[in-house]
């Protein structure tokens, strides 16, 4: 019963605290929107156009704008369209040269350059996009050209001839299979969001809070409990279940307004629960070590951020771990984020149970005992110091 | 004017006893900067290991596989042997492939005449990008046979004598894409988080001033220097220095790290150096607002934390704005965050120092705006 006072004593002073509530409950659910918002997938390269006037740019533009593979958007000026270049706004720039039709029309080839950043990666793959819908374009040019040399008709004549033909004539086609259903990396969107960050301000909200363990410490109130017949053991537990209660509120909140709000899937429900309570308990822990670890809790709420933030981005929270050299990701697997965002991929990308993810729910359970153990012995000295 | 420095220096040696301050300041956002540096190493240019199941055996088969080898895609793909279609299908799956192509049966001599069974690219889960350029290099190789395919067709329709296979193997596609260096610089996660971590934690400095202001109100400190023969104009200017200098202090030795280490340079010092300055100014200015807002130390935490976060997700510090829907790249230039980044990727990008003359500028007038807002709440309230 005492452990459960206690508990319910630093919670209420925690929700009387209006910045904590901003971080616990606006903070991450603003930020799942944001990012999710920018990580909803590329549905193609991001292609600048700045045409000429002419009637086969016009076509070609309509070419690439109806390309599945493309997201083209018109530019009138190609240093507008360069300063988009370089603020990654596109992934490349096309420019459709004036006297397209003169040229074609006279028998002489086009060149439509196709302007990119170095080693760009992204631009590499635009080309090869635009190379191909260019490619289609031509070929009914192309036709109607050599038309014109074997017979009487002219080459503005032959244009619409070859086009219909264009659409009966069978063609050497090239079709895409993907192997395999299951990937190794969130999906997009607000699946990859909502469970990263998570992942990133449980830990986080943990680390900062352990300010509140430091001001209830300083303010005399374990002495207090202690002078009635509490023992230590108690304040730490009553403690760390006040820790427990608000890591897996805010992950609750967090799979709530993903769930209600953003449409995400948490795939298997019991999988999903383990996981967010042996997280919550990871949580727990890293609150404990803040609170026991930090001398002011101005040190808590600097310092506990900043550590966060780096283990969250190390651990994967803020990009897959798959895109990164693998002695990074090895590294990123001494954080417990790791280990709890692949958790997270096995069940929303895998579909996985908790079967799957035992590996990863025993090394954050060692987390949490590490955390709890140390964070345990440090307060227990205070305690009866 | 001397007391001004006084309070200034003052401020400064308490700001930077207190450990928080370096790790905030000078520490956090170096060593993010760092770990993004070393994640995203080699990982932005775009290179796949492909394999060819040849199942045809025929010379376009063979053109083809020597095509994806050639120097036009050495930059791109890596062509690996594989022994069998189960292989190759085992090898994407497990990532190890970014994508095969599967060259049917007849591919050859189906190409010239009649229906040629289509050529499949295979792609992983996980390498969508992989398989959209490995189409793409497919259909753009086809592209001439189905072209000289439609050349023949096309002559015959239009009334023209039977043609020969042989006069259509000449003809080149008439419009071809030509890549060429637009003169900018890739921008790299490590290039753009740098300044937008620094950014971030420097902000962190609006909380330590305000808070710091509150507490100097509480243990009397202000009414000591008030007693003393110092006009509350040097004060003000005091503690708006040392603001400044922390700010810059931070964002500088950010830049000096990132670019010296790293070799991840923000572009040209003096240019650099404007936008430094102007962003250490509207810290100021914020740090003001604040506490001409804020009742207490609490409340300023709270505020400057509400201000913080605002403005870094709305300017786009944690997320890349040039892959952000247009209206967020928009709202990013209400902040001068926003702007300030907007800056820092021209000038990383290759652009000159004249680019960064309007981003100061918007950065100014937010300060001039901010400042507004606060001289009347300030008046009005510590009058």
């Amino acid at each position: 019963m005492n452990v459960v006072t206690i508990a319910l004593v630093s919670l209420r002073r925690l929700a009387r605290d209006r910045i904590a509530l901003f971080f616990l409950v606006l903070l991450p659910v603003v930020v799942i929107l944001v990012i999710g918002a920018v990580m909803r997938g590329q549905n193609g390269f991001r292609v600048a156009v700045v045409a000429a006037e002419g009637r086969f740019a016009g076509e070609l533009t309509q070419s690439l704008a109806a390309a599945g593979t493309l997201v083209t958007s018109p530019f009138t000026d190609e240093s507008a369209a360069k300063d988009a270049l370089r603020r990654n706004e596109v992934d490349a720039v096309l420019l459709i040269p004036a006297g397209m039709d003169r040229t074609l029309t006279a028998g002489a080839p086009v060149e439509l350059p196709l302007l990119t950043t170095a080693a760009s990666g992204a631009g590499q793959g635009a080309w090869s996009a635009v190379a191909s819908v260019v490619a289609d374009h031509a070929a009914t040019v192309q036709a109607a050209a050599f038309a014109a040399t074997r017979t009487s008709a002219s080459f503005d004549e032959l244009v619409p001839l070859a086009r219909s033909l264009d659409r009966t004539v069978p063609q050497v086609a090239v079709r895409a299979e993907t192997v395999g259903s299951t990937g190794d990396v969130l999906p997009p969107g607000f699946s990859y969001s909502a469970p990263t960050m998570l992942v990133f301000f449980v830990f986080i909200n943990a680390l900062a809070g352990g300010a509140a363990l430091i001001q209830t410490r300083r303010l005399g109130i374990h002495a207090r409990i202690l002078a009635g017949p509490v023992r230590p053991r108690e304040v730490i537990l009553g403690e760390t279940l006040c820790y427990l209660a608000l890591t897996l509120l805010q992950s609750g909140l967090i799979i709530g307004v993903g769930g209600l709000l953003f449409g995400v899937n948490w795939g298997d429900p019991l999988a999903a629960v383990t996981l967010t309570f042996m997280w919550g308990l990871v949580g727990a822990g890293a609150g404990m070590l803040s609170g026991a670890l930090f001398r002011t809790p101005e040190q808590a709420s600097a310092i506990g951020p900043a550590v966060g933030i780096g283990a969250g981005m190390l651990g994967g929270c803020t990009w897959p771990l798959e895109i990164v050299p693998p002695a990074v990701r090895a590294a990123g697997h001494v954080t417990p984020h790791a280990w709890a965002v692949d958790a997270w991929t096995t069940i929303l990308s895998r579909g996985g149970g908790l079967d799957d993810i035992l590996r990863p729910l025993a090394v954050l359970g060692t987390f949490a005992a590490l955390f709890l153990g140390a964070a345990t012995l440090r307060l227990r000295r205070s305690l009866t110091a | 004017m001397h007391a001004a420095f006084v309070v200034a220096a003052k401020d400064l040696r308490q700001r930077l006893r207190d450990r928080s301050a370096w790790v905030l300041g000078f520490v956090a956002p170096v060593a993010v900067a760092l770990l993004m540096s070393f994640a995203f190493q080699g990982g932005e240019h775009f290179h796949t290991k492909v394999a060819v199941v040849d199942e045809d055996g025929g010379a376009l088969a063979m053109a083809f596989t020597a095509f994806l080898a050639g120097p036009q895609l050495d930059s791109v793909l890596d062509v690996v042997p594989v022994t069998s279609e189960a292989e190759a299908r085992a090898l994407v799956d497990e990532g190890e492939l970014g994508a095969v192509f599967l060259v049917p049966e007849g591919f050859t001599a189906a190409a010239h005449d009649g229906t040629a069974e289509p050529m499949t690219v295979l792609s992983g889960v996980d390498s969508p990008l992989a398989g959209t350029v490995a189409r793409s290099i497919g259909e753009s190789f086809v592209a001439q046979l189905n072209a000289d395919r439609l050349s023949m067709a096309t002559a015959l329709a239009a009334g023209a004598g039977p043609v020969d296979p042989s006069e259509t193997a000449g003809l080149r596609l008439p419009e071809q894409v030509v890549p060429k260096a637009a003169g900018t610089e890739q921008l790299t996660a490590a290039g753009y988080y740098g300044p937008a971590m620094g950014i971030f934690f420097m902000f962190f400095a609006i909380g330590f001033g305000a808070r710091g202001y509150f507490e100097e109100r509480e243990n009397g400190t202000l009414d000591r220097i008030a007693v003393a023969p110092v006009d509350a104009g040097a004060l003000l200017l005091g503690k708006a220095l040392a603001t400044f200098v922390y700010g810059v202090a931070s964002l500088s030795s950010v830049a000096l790290v990132t670019g010296l280490v790293l070799g991840q340079g923000w572009g040209p010092p003096l240019a650099v150096g404007m936008v430094i300055v102007a962003l250490a100014l509207t810290l100021v200015c914020l740090t003001a607002f604040v506490i001409a807002v804020a009742g207490n130390d609490r409340q300023a935490d709270g505020i400057a934390s509400l201000v913080i976060f605002g403005l870094v997700l709305l300017g786009g510090n944690f997320i890349l704005l040039g892959g952000a829907p247009e209206i967020m790249r928009k709202l990013a230039l209400l902040t001068p965050n926003g702007w300030a980044l907007r800056a820092f990727t021209d000038l990383a990008g290759g652009a000159g120092w004249i680019s960064v003359v309007q981003p100061v500028l918007a950065i100014l007038l937010f300060c001039v705006v901010i400042s507004a807002i606060t001289v009347p709440i300030y008046r009005r309230r510590f009058r």
